[in-house]
């Protein structure tokens, strides 16, 4: 693997992507004031606001450095610098995950920090809130992999529209999760063996997910 | 020292409704080949491999000593690539596209490239989104020249461009290609494209080779004779006829093995040759492929 390039790719990513960045970390904050303003309206919206943000991000990641850099051309530019595909895959893969991680780093840790808030704590909430911002991570990791796999912005697009369905249900889900459900409530953290084995679950996916990525892609004949 | 930059051999790829046929080309280093086809005639699928972006089904690609597509990575860092379907990111300016290159190739020479700036009449703080086609073209030749490659492939470079921008950017090319010792591909479906640049021509029909040899063969071979026979007279033998035209006692015959001698050799058999026209590349190009596909539909 060409370490160098590979950064030199993902530095190229992070730089053409500076703007959306800037803005999902901007709209991340506002969702977190609203969050900590208080009450119950402010928190359901600062915490639509905040997935919105998040599910956003991962999206127009994997559609403008994946699909847009084929559509509009620029896939030749970058081929015809010194990387493989494999190494063009590992780009991709590190620099959304990376830029992605960053936020929503930022994002889920301002998020429990704010549930674990002294003065008004809802550490109950801690256990579904970091299953729920995995599930958006692992969705960030379909999209990116659809993308890179298929090249299809019709197939990066229903993949969005699947990861956001499937976020609802899986949120439903886990909610109604009996050891889950019960300590959702309280203002102290009860942290189940449910919310262990499906954090689990979900960074077992993940890790097959981007197994799966180099799998497919390194089987590929033609990149362009 | 290779003595080849290019080396292909026995090459097939096969798509759904198109295959590349068994081909086998020579690129010596220090030439520049001029490699025309007509629209679909397997240019770009025969750049393509030998950039490393597309695996031939079977055959054996080196370039600059490398196998392709297996060390491609090695092979592209002295390879300069600008192909007609290349855009450049419309959002960053030529300046920071030349300090990502300047990032990658260690032989990124700085005081070349801010001379082609002013040769290409470019602005390094324009934004790619601001440029037209012609500077579009002219900013992704800057780039790849820049890094000093050793084998330089230009895929198509001046489709799409209009008279006046591709008059400016042949020029530019020549001007620069001038005091340069590179090894050249150049790709177009334009003859008159090539003829100005290349030493070497290759034509490829249908995905297969048809022809390859120095331009200068090309041009000194192929000609049009224009005979006078008497009545009832046969054709006299003609070496290499390609075509034969006109009509029964003042045929025009098309070979690609002309020599003088050729003219003593009809006035012996009783045939006058009226004339002896020097033929375009652009009439090689289409008279070569038209007999091909007689031959093969034959």
């Amino acid at each position: 693997m060409n370490r160098r390039m590979i950064g030199r790719l993902i530095w190229k990513d992070w730089y053409l992507q500076r703007w959306i960045i800037l803005a999902s970390f901007v709209g991340g904050a506002i969702s977190l004031a609203i969050i900590a303003k208080g009450g119950k309206a402010g928190f359901l919206v600062g915490l639509i606001l905040l997935i919105t943000v998040l599910v956003s991000i991962g999206a127009q990641l994997a559609v403008s450095t994946i699909v847009q850099e084929r559509k509009e051309q620029t896939l030749p530019f970058v081929m015809s610098l010194p990387i493989s595909y494999r190494e063009y895959t590992a780009s991709k893969m590190l620099g959304n995950l990376a830029i992605f991680l960053v936020v929503w780093l930022v994002m889920v840790v301002s998020s429990l920090a704010l549930l674990a808030y002294p003065w008004d704590p809802h550490m109950g909430l801690i256990p579904f809130t970091a299953i729920m911002a995995t599930e958006i991570l692992l969705g960030t990791c379909l999209v990116v992999a659809t993308a890179l796999i298929t090249e299809s912005q019709g197939w990066t697009i229903g993949a969005i529209m699947v990861v956001n369905l499937a976020f609802n249900f899986f949120g439903y889900w886990v909610a109604h999760i009996h050891n889950i459900a019960n300590g959702m409530e309280s203002t102290k953290l009860m942290w189940t063996s449910s919310a262990s084995v499906l954090l689990i679950g979900e960074f077992c996916t993940i890790a097959l997910l981007l197994g799966l990525t180099f799998f497919f892609q390194s089987r590929k004949q033609d990149f362009l | 020292m290779n003595e080849l930059a290019v080396h292909f051999e026995g090459v097939n790829k096969r798509y759904a409704h198109f295959t590349l046929n068994d081909i086998s080309l020579d690129l010596p280093t220090g030439s520049i080949m001029g490699f025309i086809g007509a629209n679909g005639a397997g240019k770009s699928t025969t750049i393509r491999i030998l950039m490393g972006l597309v695996r031939q089904d079977a055959g054996s690609v080196r370039v600059l000593g490398h196998a392709m597509p297996a060390e491609q990575t090695s092979a592209k860092m002295d390879i300069g690539f600008v192909s007609e379907d290349m855009r450049l990111y419309g959002a960053a300016t030529l300046g920071w596209h030349m300090e990502f290159i300047r990032s990658i190739f260690p032989k990124w020479d700085a005081p070349y490239a801010t001379d082609l700036l002013r040769r290409f009449d470019l602005k390094a703080e324009q934004k790619i989104k601001g440029l037209s086609h012609g500077q579009r073209v002219k900013a992704a030749l800057l780039l790849a020249l820049a890094r000093r490659p050793k084998l330089l492939v230009l895929d198509e470079p001046t489709t799409g461009l209009d008279p006046v921008a591709r008059r400016e950017v042949l020029g530019e090319l020549m001007a620069v290609l001038a005091d340069e010792d590179r090894t050249i591909l150049f790709s177009s479906h334009n003859t008159l494209d090539v003829e100005q640049i290349s030493d070497q021509i290759t034509f490829i029909d249908r995905g297969r080779i048809i022809d390859s040899a120095d331009k200068e063969i090309f041009l000194d071979r192929w000609r049009r004779l224009r005979l006078a026979l008497p009545p009832d007279a046969a054709l006299p033998h003609i070496p290499g006829v390609v075509e034969i035209g006109g009509s029964g006692r003042l045929p025009v015959v098309t070979t690609k093995s002309f020599e003088p001698g050729m003219v003593y050799a009809c006035n012996d058999s009783g045939a006058t040759v009226q004339a002896i026209d020097t033929m375009t590349l652009e009439e090689i190009f289409v008279a070569n492929v038209q007999s091909r596909r007689q031959e093969q539909i034959a």
